[in-house]
């Protein structure tokens, strides 16, 4: 069974109807919390009350398989140091979403070491988004498929070859948690980075703290998913997030790949974190491959 | 004599002239330096540019404080790469907000050098007869805090405001300049501390998450005082209502505590926006009548 919450902003159940017909579908049983369309009149699903327990039933409930979040917005860190894991550390199950559920995806791995599925949300099943790529590699993943990516090579690659596990999620939640108990270790790892309308001044500053934090010297690899909407202040700051990033980096010889398809654009694909995989950026492509255990 | 420097974002020499005025006015030389008129995009001249200018100030024992010429951004790019180990040897106002709360808060953690949180050149009003007085009363606090004088500063009493009285040194500054400060070598550690913010431009939604950001990361359990100066709110998107007012974000965070806290603190991107002594003991009594920050 998938259980449908939404532990972080207010949706309405309508909006996850084709993710809920479209999973019972694919054969899966949906059970639906009450933080899904509830009766919040304002920006969250419910009170952190209300969306703490919803969460917590379902990370305990022994029928429910994978908890699929509605959509992001903002709330988990208000709710994520009451989140009792135990029952959770012994039967795992997948976590899904992205953008604000990058909390919980940080928080679980810097605690537990357990996998999660950084993926599309319900949200994108609509709009005949059910039969889209993003919507299927989360299929595939849900089904125990080996996840594995390609994407065209870009200007500013780094080639190499790396196999190392995975993490990573939206910059600014990355960036919040830094200093807290949700913070994740990146030594080692493939970092992916993602993020949705800030200053470009901001992504600056925000690599700036992940950089001087030292969770990016030490990186396996580093892929980059799309920075979308951007916003500039009136005076340009004079750099793309691409060179941006560039800039940042530029002392360390990691394998480095752009465009890759995860963020809040059209391409989103289903990523397990935690898990190791295959990167190799070469002249013509990149490709991101789980590696089997 | 003061020294004039860019650390962050650029300034054009004519936008300079009335802070040069008023200070010469007060009796100070003053050494402009090279990133003034320096613009690499928003920068004021490029990250060298801007360390070498600061790194000059730092090191010509004849400027014995150091005004950062305005905000923007650019400040974390440099700090890094700032030797001070002459400002160890020969102590030197630092002084300036907003993005500058990077410098304040890194030689606060690092040197325990006190400070000066205030307005910077680009405030200071091209017609005084003109200015708001509080406007005016803002940047003579920073002559009172330069000549030595103890600083004094009161406050709204409000219904929203936590009284008691707390004792200990004064930090803070731009709420999410501190949080992006966080897990580096520049963080604060706010215990036993006075520790105020202020911010601009930032969602309700996005305040709240630095304010969980200060509790989750150890900055409001062991305070011993909180002053919220001056948020210029960002109204919420159509359809994405908070449904909480930054009294309700503050008061729920700090609610497992019972140091005192205030708001309205004249401090902030507004007008009125008061010399504080950054690092520096300070006693803060909130009343339900009156709130009093006064130097020790």
């Amino acid at each position: 069974m998938i259980a449908i919450i939404c532990p972080a902003g207010y949706m309405p159940r309508e909006r996850a109807q084709t993710c809920i017909d479209t999973l019972q579908q694919w054969g899966y049983a949906v059970n639906t919390g009450p933080t899904l369309g509830g009766a919040s009149k304002n920006y969250f699903s419910g009170n952190d009350d209300d969306r703490l327990s919803d969460l917590q039933e379902a990370l305990d409930d022994q029928d429910v398989k994978a908890i699929l979040c509605g959509r992001g917005g903002y709330g988990l860190s208000r709710i994520i140091d009451r989140i009792d894991f135990s029952r959770f550390r012994q039967s795992p199950k997948w976590i899904i979403g992205y953008s604000d559920i990058t909390v919980l995806h940080s928080h679980i791995e810097a605690n537990f070491n357990i996998a999660t599925l950084h993926a599309p949300m319900a949200a994108a099943f609509d709009d005949d988004g059910a039969e889209g790529p993003n919507v299927q590699s989360l299929r595939h993943a849900l089904a125990g498929d080996k996840t594995a990516y390609t994407c065209p090579s870009h200007p500013f690659n780094r080639v190499g070859q790396v196999t190392a596990p995975l993490t990573g999620g939206n910059l600014a939640l990355l960036a919040h948690l830094t200093g807290s108990s949700s913070a994740v270790g990146t030594e080692g790892k493939i970092l992916f980075l993602e993020d949705v309308g800030e200053y470009l001044y901001n992504i600056d500053r925000m690599l700036r703290q992940l950089k001087r934090s030292g969770r990016l010297d030490r990186l396996a690899g580093l892929l980059l998913g799309s920075f979308s909407e951007l916003k500039d202040t009136n005076r340009p700051f004079g750099a793309t997030a691409e060179e941006i990033i560039l800039d940042c980096i530029k002392e360390y010889d990691y394998p480095v790949a752009y465009g890759f398809p995860v963020g809040h654009d059209r391409t989103n694909v289903a990523l397990k974190t935690s898990v190791p995989y295959e990167l190799k950026v070469a002249a013509g492509q990149t490709s991101l491959t789980e590696t089997v255990a | 004599m003061i020294g004039i420097t860019c650390p962050a974002g650029n300034i054009t020499m004519k936008e300079i002239q009335p802070a040069i005025q008023q200070i010469e006015g007060w009796g100070f030389h003053t050494k402009i330096g090279d990133t003034v008129g320096k613009k690499d995009f928003t920068f004021g001249g490029t990250d060298a540019e801007r360390l070498a200018d600061f790194q000059q100030m730092l090191d010509d024992p004849a400027v014995s404080a150091i005004l950062c010429a305005r905000g923007g951004y650019g400040a974390v790019h440099i700090v890094d790469g700032l030797n001070f180990s002459s400002l160890l040897q020969h102590p030197k106002w630092i002084i300036g907000f907003s993005d500058i709360t990077v410098l304040l808060c890194h030689i606060h953690t690092n040197l325990h050098v006190a400070s000066i949180h205030s307005k910077m050149c680009n405030s200071f009003p091209d017609d005084w007869s003109k200015a708001e007085p509080v406007q005016v009363a803002s940047i003579l606090s920073i002559r009172q805090a330069l000549t030595g004088e103890k600083m004094q500063y009161t406050a709204p009493p409000l219904q929203y405001n936590r009284a008691g009285s707390a004792e200990g040194q004064l930090v803070g500054g731009n709420l999410k300049t501190i949080e992006s400060l966080a897990g580096t070598v520049s963080d604060i550690d706010t215990a036993g501390k006075i520790l105020f913010v202020e911010d601009t431009g930032e969602y309700l939604y996005s305040i709240d998450r630095m304010f969980w950001h200060l509790q989750r990361t150890g900055k409001l359990d062991r305070l011993a005082g909180l002053i919220i100066g001056g948020f210029k709110v960002r109204p919420d998107d159509p359809g994405e209502d908070f449904g909480r007012t930054l009294y309700d974000i503050v008061t729920d965070r700090v609610k497992p505590y019972n140091y005192p806290v205030c708001f309205n603190f004249p401090v902030g991107h507004q007008p009125e926006n008061y010399a504080l002594k950054y690092g520096v003991p300070h006693t803060l009594i909130v009343h339900p009548d009156q709130v009093n920050l006064t130097e020790k």
